[in-house]
């Protein structure tokens, strides 16, 4: 391993560099937009049509396949093969839908809708919609896309986060980070990032089918994630279809056919958004039923229906606020389309005291934060821009005796994090032990999320308590959880990254790869090629670059080591073995560990350097702390 | 507590150039993780090698944990603690002394009988209690200075009971 290109605090962007493009992608339950920042302004990119949304549906026929408006056109025709609100199934368990009266399910065990083209995952659905993006924004950018920042919900949980990376990979699209939604849009506000004066931040994200609050402290150019919240089934989509059943009755429409539920579950929606404006609406019911031709609702009866939603929220509100330990918000922003109904605003103003900003699209906010984060992540650094600390929702943990949970990492730690605890064996000459993986707040495993088991072999028999095993979390900067268990005596080890356990295998998705690639008359070998040699390349150039600030650090055995080894790369670096590349590649990663970890310890040093300088002012201003 | 399964652990303090000590100055060391993190964070090495993206993380997350740790004086103690290899489960075992054990007790009680809306008697119960915690943490600091770590380790647990204590006797904020 190798930590060679340390960055310089404030160093911009290398003139020399040609700019590389990214984009933010909010995919969304409802709409998903796709955003640009050319590092002078952002856009959101339209399509054809000037319209800077897309529709999450898509539309699986028996010899097409559509995305978007040509999508929800199919939907009264083909309702089955019209695949709408995917992303809240995203990562999700079959048995969660199964009574479900807006889906039809493929049979199997896996959760998939039954389509014309096939039994189709929510993975695909969301990886059809992602690919329609790309294909929107790659000829008004006039260039491929380096990589994206796809934005998920903070309360999503790992598996979903898991499904979010497959669908990416699926498109074709290299995710730089998946960044939480409410943090992307404090990043679209976050105007005066570098400001002295620290002062916290409320989100307020209620989207179709998520919601999300997050308080976030920002200073002096750090984004501090404090604290989040919410619940990932519970959005706009719910007032809907309480508005939807409220109709129904209103039909007297018991049993109703699944197209009078699509028509009506429509005509709730198209209410709900009149009455942002209107007191009241007159919706046309005479081809729902025959006993009305036409329906009034006041505002007050939407309002009524949807009270129970909001007052989760909210209570969702003030647990976080608890959580972040912080005494007052300084401002409160709303995202997503859902705060456009005014009993929402109302509410949020007066649980936070405050009223809320909405000076940016809460429809395109997000997208906007994710497209800035997106252009520092790969690389076009002016180098003042804040640094983002996110946290982990849920908490993590360990299934133990009694089906009881110990917990390993704690809810809003910041990420990456990384922590071990030691477990020992219950009987004597106990040689295995399984380690079950839980996400969640309640005590007992079964009211918990189960994310993996995974058994931990080879330990040599002893008395009970004697082996000393070591179980390591560690959650990367997307809230990717890997879980390592090592047998402390004899090094026995298991390790998995948790794999989402109701998402695709990794066989399914090479598979799905190859039969995309073909289509696209792509060669998989040549692309495998590629990004060896980039990522060789990139070594190669880290290593020099290195060498001539940081050699000093090296005995001459040791330079001569790493020469050797960076020859090795070099003779088959312009050859046409990805494999090979790749083992050289390896080879000279592990020889450089040892330059990495000293280079590491002098730029510590150097980084402390000047906190010991300003230690004197800072003393004064804050006092000593608690 | 290292994020490399079978490595030796990073010291915490080392991490940060501290003193192992439970006396330090939170601000100086909110200073110095922001410092590290403009240094190391993940964010900063997304466009590079995958090998960099690792070793960013790794480091990231040990100074994600060591902060964590460190800025809270009872999990500082704890820490101090293990690290001087005390056996923290015997400790808890031996528990506190009976004499404590009856303050606690009769603390809690006190606590239960105030009713919510008396501001001022809650008030005072939570300056009283947080007198009794900076008494068991200055006995912590002393006995780690000192190495005398059996005192240490029945401080630490006064610190984990009142402390819990000072949060549920906490007056509403709002």
């Amino acid at each position: 391993m190798v930590l060679l290109q340390i960055a310089e605090p404030g160093a911009g962007l290398d003139p020399d560099t040609k700019r590389k493009v990214a984009v933010g992608i909010d995919l969304g339950t409802t709409n998903s937009l796709i955003a640009h920042f050319d590092g002078a302004s952002l856009q959101v990119l339209q399509d054809g049509s000037g319209s800077p949304s897309l529709s999450s549906v898509v539309y699986f026929g028996a010899s097409d396949v559509r995305i978007g408006q040509a999508a929800m056109a199919q939907a009264s025709a083909e309702p089955a093969n019209t695949i709408a609100s995917a992303k809240r199934m995203l990562g999700r368990a079959r048995g969660e839908f199964e009574d479900d009266p807006y889906v039809t399910l493929a049979p199997g065990d896996t959760l998939a809708f039954a389509t014309a083209a096939g039994a189709k995952t929510p993975v695909e659905v969301a990886a059809a919609i992602l690919a329609a993006l790309r294909e929107r924004a790659e000829p008004q950018l006039d260039a491929p896309i380096s990589g994206a920042v796809i934005t998920v919900p903070a309360y999503f949980d790992d598996a979903q986060r898991q499904a979010t990376r497959q669908a990416a990979e699926l498109a074709g699209i290299k995710v730089l980070r998946l960044l939480n939604e409410p943090t992307a849009a404090a990043v679209a506000y976050g105007l005066d990032e570098q400001a002295e004066e620290s002062s916290v931040l409320a989100v307020y994200d209620l989207g179709g089918g998520t919601f999300d609050v997050s308080l976030l402290r920002m200073r002096k150019g750090i984004f501090e994630v404090l604290a989040t919240g919410g619940d990932s089934a519970l959005g706009g989509d719910d007032f809907d279809r309480a508005l939807a059943d409220h109709l129904l009755a209103e039909l007297a429409l018991a049993n109703p056919s699944s197209t009078q539920r699509r028509k009506t579950l429509q005509s709730a929606r198209d209410a709900k958004e009149a009455l942002t404006e209107q007191e009241s609406v007159t919706l046309d019911v005479s081809d729902l039923a025959e006993a009305l031709s036409e329906i009034t609702i006041d505002r007050s009866v939407l309002e009524s229906l949807i009270a129970p939603f909001i007052e989760r929220t909210l209570h969702a509100c003030r647990e976080t606020l608890a959580d972040a330990e912080v005494a007052a918000v300084d401002r409160v922003v709303l995202v997503g389309g859902s705060t456009r109904t005014p009993s929402v605003r109302q509410a949020v103003a007066e649980c936070f005291g405050l009223e809320p900003l909405c000076s940016l699209d809460p429809d395109q906010v997000v997208a906007m934060g994710a497209a800035r984060q997106a252009d520092i992540l790969v690389g076009n650094r002016a180098g003042d821009e804040a640094l983002l600390l996110d946290v982990i929702p849920l908490s993590l943990g360990l299934e133990t005796y009694g089906g009881l949970v110990e917990r390993i990492i704690d809810r809003n730690s910041t990420i990456p994090v990384a922590r071990a605890q030691e477990f020992t064996t219950a009987r004597d000459g106990q040689t295995g032990l399984i380690v079950h993986v839980v996400q969640g707040e309640r005590e007992r495993v079964e009211d918990c999320r189960s994310l993996a088991q995974f058994e931990l072999k080879g330990i040599p028999p002893m008395v009970a308590g004697a082996a000393r095993i070591e179980v390591t979390f560690r959650v990367d900067a997307d809230g990717i959880l890997e879980v390592t268990a090592l047998e402390q005596e004899t090094g026995a080890r298991s390790d998995v990254v948790v794999k989402p356990a109701f998402g695709l295998r990794e066989s399914q998705i090479t598979e799905m790869l190859k039969a995309g690639y073909e289509h696209a008359g792509e060669d998989m070998q040549a692309r495998k090629l590629g990004e060896a040699q980039v990522e060789a390349e990139g070594l190669l150039a880290g290593l020099r670059a290195a060498l001539a600030k940081d050699g000093d650090l090296l005995s001459d055995a040791e330079l001569r080591d790493l020469e050797q080894n960076a020859a090795a790369l070099e003779a088959v670096m312009d050859g046409n073995q990805p494999e090979a590349i790749r083992d050289a590649t390896e080879s000279l990663g592990r020889a450089t560990e040892t330059f990495a970890a000293r280079r590491m310890d002098r730029s510590i040093q150097a980084a402390l350097q000047g906190v010991a300088i300003t230690d004197l002012e800072s003393d004064q201003e804050q006092g000593d702390g608690r | 507590m290292n994020a490399t399964p079978g490595a030796p652990a990073r010291d915490y303090f080392a991490l940060f150039q501290l003193q192992p000590e439970l006396t330090l100055d939170e601000a100086t060391l909110e200073q110095s993780y922001h410092a590290l993190l403009a240094q190391f964070h993940p964010d900063l090495y997304a466009g590079q090698s995958q090998m960099e993206q690792r070793m960013a993380a790794q480091l990231c997350a040990d100074i994600n944990s060591a902060y964590q740790t460190l800025s809270h004086e009872v999990t500082r103690a704890e820490y101090l603690l293990s690290r001087a290899g005390v056996d923290l489960e015997a400790a808890e075992r031996q528990g506190v002394g009976g004499e404590f054990l009856m303050k606690q007790i009769m603390l809690r009680e006190r606590l239960e009988e105030t009713p919510a809306d008396d501001a001022a008697a809650r008030e005072a119960l939570h300056a009283e209690i947080t007198t009794l915690y900076q008494s068991s943490r200055d006995g912590c600091a002393q006995s780690i200075a000192a190495s005398d770590w059996s005192a240490a380790a029945r401080c630490w647990q006064e610190m984990c009971f009142l402390s819990k204590l000072q949060e549920a006797a906490r007056p509403e904020a709002r």
